[in-house]
């Protein structure tokens, strides 16, 4: 229309074949919101139909979990979980779990779950794990509502005492260190998994491994001093200390622990989300 | 409107063949090490000019390149395997291009299958929003058109049911209708008329047909249906092998095509009544079409005269017949009909003989059907598409156009033209002021 555009240097596009490492797009992907909040509906919406208790599953997980961890490890093994009652520990401990794992399993097969999707239609890529990850941040939330209602019911009853303190305000941060994580690993895994399938069965045995050495179903405190660094070197535990000492009264973190959280959360998300984009368009020829 | 909307740049895609996974892993940490590490060149992009490629690998398009103006229509027609839907994915940015460059100016969405998007779980109004921000329509574009999408799905009432419950006919009738709606400035349609039925598919065609000639868009299009992809577009490209084998204005690219396809057949002789088409009152013996061509071997085009040659086994006597032969456009359309006059034969062999004259038929693709009436017009054999031929365009060198000729035929009748002297005012249409 113009001078410039009849200039043959002047395109509104171009595709090459090279992808770089440093285009991410975000503003692309901020374009295509709409799309990201459809797809956060769709995840709900899909998830609760035709079920006979629908939304309520999202709190029958955790609950089902909390009493298995009761059973198991508050009884029978007899861990300590020191003045907080097991149901508030291990439900703490297992809805912030649950939402890394779930990020991270979503977020992980974002290529073999949307080859065909893929394969048909352009769209910023990003847009399919972030809009898992909404969902599950908004799960959590609802997750987080049932914990603050069994806190009331402990509190009413006098097994519990509250001490709710300045650290509340950092729990956002522990959401995103926590789904960060799950994000970041995810988005190297997608990667990996979808060049060599069966590292799939690897990756589900590498999970199972990390949760126990995070303090899921244990206080970090009852760790014993030479093997605290195991668990200390782990991003996610100072971020499960914070939660429970935030919401509980009771965990052990450093400030510097905290940090070294983040930073790590934040180098991962940035080599996860940079090979995700790098290697996106590489992956449709093999998919 | 000369400026380019999409320009395709020695574009090639190598696929590698076989299994993925055993002993790649090996090669992509040795390629890695050659070129992140060493900061040597790709090991294995050199096996890419030698022979051994063709072991392990496949060019799905080599070197394609070509140029679409707005607002123009190109058709891509080639066999299986002959690298359209590579091409597609390509310029849609859903795959990379090994080599070359895809440049392009304004909004491109493609449709590359029908039902993008769509889950089956939920209802005809979640399909709706979900499909058309998949394919890149903003949520102002859907609100808008949202009752239009309805309307021409035809869905109504169904609108809240989950596209589960639909008929086959119903969901492919909701995902077109969606992408019907697209408002961009480039379209990239795939293989989309093969589903639904006719009518649908008529509706359809009519709608990309509104997209081209009346919104000025862009469009690419890919079908087996030769027909729509000759109605719909001006320009095509036949691609071969991953290769551009000829580009220009759709008929001749169609005709070529079709042509390399199924070979003109000019002519059908049976050897005796018993195994010739027929019934017990005529067998056809022979029908064949001989061009008198200037040269020998050269094809037929315009400017070329036909004779068309029929002989007929009578095997009753007394009968009252007349024959005649239809020439049937490419589209289907019957460009002229003609027939003998009614006479009487006895048992035997007749031959009937027409000419059609040179400079009479446009360039195109047709084909000739016979009919027998006996009596009053009481049908009594008729032979479908019994021989077919392309006619390729010609123009005077000193004609400088090369657009689409219009017209069924393309006669050449007398047309004088004459300057005249203005005091002459007989021939003046104006009213005297």
């Amino acid at each position: 229309m113009t001078k410039a555009t009849m200039d043959s240097q002047k395109w509104d596009w171009e595709i090459k074949n090279k992808t770089s490492w440093w285009q991410v797009g975000l503003l692309e992907v901020v374009a295509y919101r709409s799309l990201l909040a459809r797809l956060v509906r769709r995840d709900f919406l899909v998830s609760y139909q035709q079920t006979l208790l629908g939304p309520l599953w999202t709190l029958m997980q955790p609950i089902m979990t909390v009493l298995t961890y009761i059973l198991v490890f508050s009884k029978l093994v007899g861990i300590s979980t020191g003045s907080v009652p097991p149901a508030l520990f291990y439900m703490a401990g297992t809805i912030l779990w649950g939402l890394f794992n779930d990020v991270f399993g979503n977020a992980s097969t974002t290529f073999t779950a949307n080859a065909g999707l893929f394969s048909k239609v352009y769209f910023p890529r990003l847009v399919m794990p972030l809009a898992s990850v909404s969902a599950q941040l908004i799960r959590m939330l609802i997750q987080l509502g049932l914990l603050g209602i069994v806190m009331l019911y402990y509190g009413l009853s006098g097994g519990f005492q509250f001490h709710l303190n300045a650290w509340v305000l950092g729990i956002p941060l522990v959401l995103l260190v926590v789904a960060g994580n799950g994000l970041a690993l995810g988005l190297l895994f997608s990667v990996i998994t979808a060049k060599y399938r069966d590292l799939m069965n690897v990756v589900m045995l590498i999970m199972r491994m990390l949760m126990f050495v995070t303090p899921v179903i244990y206080p970090l405190s009852i760790i014993p001093g030479n093997l605290r660094w195991i668990v200390v070197l782990n991003p996610l535990t100072p971020a499960f200390e914070m939660f429970r000492y935030a919401l509980l009264g009771e965990g052990s973190f450093t400030p510097g622990q905290l940090l070294y959280s983040l930073g790590i959360t934040l180098i991962l998300l940035l080599g996860g989300v940079l090979l995700f984009n790098k290697q996106k368009e590489a992956l449709m020829d093999i998919l | 409107m000369s400026e380019i909307a999409i320009q395709v740049d020695d574009v090639s895609k190598l696929y590698q063949l076989g299994t993925i996974g055993t002993g790649s892993f090996k090669r992509d940490l040795h390629r890695w090490w050659a070129t992140s590490v060493q900061k040597k060149s790709d090991p294995f992009a050199q096996d890419l000019d030698s022979n051994a490629i063709g072991q392990s690998h496949v060019w799905a398009l080599r070197n394609v390149s070509f140029e679409v103006k707005q607002g123009e229509v190109w058709g891509i027609v080639g066999g299986n395997g002959s690298g359209k839907s590579t091409l597609l994915k390509i310029i849609s940015r859903i795959i990379r291009p090994t080599g070359g460059a895809v440049r392009g100016n304004g909004r491109l969405s493609s449709m590359l299958e029908v039902g993008t998007g769509f889950h089956h779980e939920l209802s005809g109004r979640e399909n709706i929003y979900l499909s058309g921000y998949i394919l890149g329509m903003s949520r102002r574009e859907i609100r808008q058109h949202f009752d239009e999408i309805v309307e021409f799905s035809g869905i109504g009432a169904f609108i809240d049911t989950p596209v589960k419950r639909y008929s086959s006919g119903m969901y492919v009738r909701l995902a077109f209708a969606v992408a019907a709606h697209l408002y961009s400035d480039i379209l990239i349609l795939d293989e989309v008329l093969a589903v639904g039925d006719t009518e649908f598919q008529k509706k359809c065609l009519a709608k990309i047909q509104d997209f081209a000639r009346n919104e000025g868009r862009t469009i690419l299009f890919v079908s087996h249906n030769l027909q729509a992809v000759g109605h719909l577009c001006q320009q095509a490209i036949w691609l071969k092998g991953g290769q551009v084998a000829a580009l220009g204005s759709v008929h001749s690219i169609l005709n070529q095509y079709i042509a390399q396809a199924q070979d003109n057949r000019l002519s059908q002789v049976w050897d005796s009544p018993g195994v010739a088409p027929g019934n017990h009152w005529i067998r056809i013996k022979s029908v064949e079409i001989t061009p008198q061509l200037a040269e020998p071997g050269q094809p037929i085009d315009v400017r070329t005269p036909l004779t068309i040659q029929f002989q007929f086994w009578v095997l009753q006597d007394d009968m009252r017949l007349l024959t005649a032969f239809q020439l049937i456009s490419y589209e289907g359309d019957c460009v002229f009909d003609v027939m003998s006059p009614f006479t009487d034969y006895k048992k035997g062999i007749i031959e009937g003989t027409c000419e059609i004259p040179g400079n009479f038929l446009n360039d195109g693709s047709f084909s000739i059907s016979l009919v027998v009436y006996r009596n009053s017009w009481e049908e009594l054999y008729e032979r479908e598409n019994c021989l077919s031929f392309d006619v390729e365009d010609y123009r005077e060198p000193m004609m400088d156009f090369s657009g689409k000729w219009w017209g069924a035929v393309r006669p050449n009748f007398p047309f004088r033209i004459v300057q005249i002297q203005e005091e002459q005012p007989a021939l003046t249409l104006k009213p005297p002021a």
